[in-house]
């Protein structure tokens, strides 16, 4: 019973619910109109945009030395987690056979357990920063904290599951990510389609007025 | 219900009737027992001779390739499995039980352990972000692995009566991946504990009195110590080296693959089994003195913060050091800096709009 509304329809909701609310977002954020810039132009939009969007993978100098661990925890969490998602053979498996038909080469198996262990520790030192640090903690909702347990958890399960002998870790694992992909779209998970976006828009309005930010 | 995929009836009837063939073959190959001594025991002296008991290491042919694959039998492996579940495993839960209990016993006679004066508001500060991300870091991966080793150590005998033996199969499954998992990063976190705090832990002079004085637990008047004291520093180093221990042993045991004996992962995982038992037990020590043991002490690892009534009680000498340098900061500046104002979004919002 549980296991079928878990492989069946529970899984294609959550599927559902996660295109449709990521679509939905990303429309309004380009449908929103915003107010024509009038002003003249002093410098290249596109390229302001194309730089921001680069040169923001790197921090600012002047604030490099205070946040250093959260930038090596970043890109650990981030890497591994990119890693495991599209290169673990479970996963690649899973997308050939179940979504998209086709799939690629997948990590091998030493390759895959040093990608999740750099993805646990970036991520609770991401959240240890998030609660420790005075300023960190301050401008954390109960989003940011939902978003990150709720991904460890996704993980966690994954990595329960590894061994393939019980069906029930796997069904596990399969539960905690609908519940993910169904709060995806409305928190701030959403980041991971919109830092693009974001970036290049911001770089574009710096451009046009010849800011070098 | 639950569903192995691995079918291995059939290989293991294969395995069996070869075995067979073999034991009629060997039997027939034995040689004639000695004048006076006449075996009653069929086929007692191929197996005196696969399970070496007369201590001659007696390795056999094989076309497989790699260490012991040339032993049939490990007697040496059966006497790791009878102390593992004879020795280990309820000499472990005693001790923790104990130690459980020693410290339970020790908050209802002795209670909170107060500050003379109580605590003043008067913070300084103690630990940084960085430190106390480190801390937190080993703590939480230190625990998902002391919880999930107990699992795998004593679930046999505690877990299966209450759960049963498929749930605690797929709960045991569960915890050895996930403890396999997460080891190398508790020995990532220990190693960034070792170069974060190791310069503050050399002991120096005046620690020898704080350990006769029993941290203050023997005789009259106060103990001195420094930034960190005696008490302190000995966890630091037990945690380091235990960590080590428990950390190497581990990859002992999770790598296989790397050409150890059998004989070394079965000493590997004693040692492991033995220095995880004392970290966990020594452990429920320090999450008890650092949280509802010691009045003022969580505060360190929580706000970074500490209170200098708590600094004079505890570290004497780094107290003389604040005051001579002006360390100390007001109760308001601390809850200047931990944003308690900021929190209060609609007065900064209008002092903003104010231009204040």
């Amino acid at each position: 019973m549980i296991k079928s509304l878990i492989d069946g329809p529970l899984w294609y909701f959550s599927l559902a619910v996660f295109c449709i609310g990521v679509l939905w977002q990303l429309a309004r954020i380009v449908f929103t109109a915003g107010k024509t810039d009038l002003s003249v132009a002093r410098g290249s939009a596109g390229s302001g945009a194309w730089r921001n969007i680069f040169t923001r993978f790197l921090p600012r100098k002047e604030i490099a030395p205070q946040i250093g661990i959260q930038i090596v925890a970043g890109y650990m969490f981030h890497l591994g987690l990119f890693a495991l998602l599209f290169f673990a053979a479970p996963h690649v498996l899973f997308l050939e056979e179940h979504i998209l038909g086709f799939g690629w080469t997948a990590m091998p198996h030493w390759a895959f357990i040093v990608a999740s262990q750099f993805a646990f520790l970036g991520l609770i030192i991401l959240w240890l920063r998030r609660m420790l640090n005075s300023v960190g903690r301050l401008i954390s909702t109960l989003d940011d904290h939902i978003a990150a347990i709720l991904t460890f958890i996704v993980m966690l399960t994954g990595c329960f599951a590894l061994l393939k002998g019980f069906s029930e870790l796997r069904l596990l694992h399969r539960f905690t990510v609908e519940l993910l992909l169904i709060y995806f779209p409305f928190s701030c998970l959403m980041h991971a389609f919109t830092f693009i976006p974001s970036r290049a828009f911001t770089g574009a309005w710096f451009g046009r007025r010849g800011i070098d930010a | 219900m639950i569903h192995r995929e691995s079918d291995v009836r059939i290989p293991t009837l294969l395995l069996l009737m070869c075995m067979l063939f073999l034991q009629f073959q060997v039997h027939a190959a034995d040689p004639p027992p000695p004048p006076g001594m006449v075996s009653t025991v069929p086929g007692a002296e191929l197996w005196r001779k696969v399970r070496q008991r007369d201590g001659k290491s007696t390795d056999g042919i094989s076309q497989v390739k790699g260490v012991d694959a040339g032993i049939l039998i490990n007697t040496q492996g059966d006497r790791w499995a009878r102390f593992r579940i004879n020795k280990l495993s309820p000499y472990g839960s005693i001790a923790l039980a104990v130690v459980f209990l020693v410290i339970v016993l020790f908050f209802v006679l002795r209670g909170k352990i107060g500050i003379d004066g109580g605590l003043s508001g008067r913070m300084v500060h103690r630990f940084s972000d960085y430190e106390r991300i480190v801390h937190w870091t080993l703590a939480i991966v230190f625990i998902f692995l002391a919880i999930t080793g107990l699992i795998l150590l004593l679930g046999r005998p505690l877990l299966i009566p209450l759960l049963g033996k498929e749930a605690f199969s797929l709960l045991a499954s569960a915890g050895k991946e996930g403890h396999n998992l997460f080891g190398p990063i508790f020995l990532i976190s220990l190693l960034m504990m070792l170069f974060s705090f190791v310069r503050r832990n050399i002991y120096e002079k005046g620690d020898l009195t704080w350990l006769l004085k029993g941290g203050g637990f023997i005789g009259e008047g106060h103990v001195s110590g420094g930034f960190f004291n005696m008490g302190e520093k000995t966890w630091y180093w037990i945690v380091i080296l235990i960590g080590l221990l428990i950390s190497i042993s581990g990859l002992v045991l999770v790598m296989p693959n790397f050409g150890q004996s059998r004989i070394i992962m079965e000493i590997s995982h004693v040692l492991h089994v033995l220095g995880a038992v004392v970290l966990i037990a020594v452990s429920i020590g320090h999450m008890y003195l650092g949280s509802f043991g010691t009045e003022g002490t969580a505060e360190g690892m929580k706000t970074g913060y500490v209170d200098i009534n708590w600094v004079e009680a505890h570290h004497d000498r780094w107290a003389k050091e604040c005051h001579e340098k002006n360390l100390v900061i007001s109760a308001e500046e601390y809850a200047r800096i931990l944003g308690k104002k900021a929190e209060s979004g609609e007065l900064l919002a209008t002092e903003q709009e104010q231009g204040k």
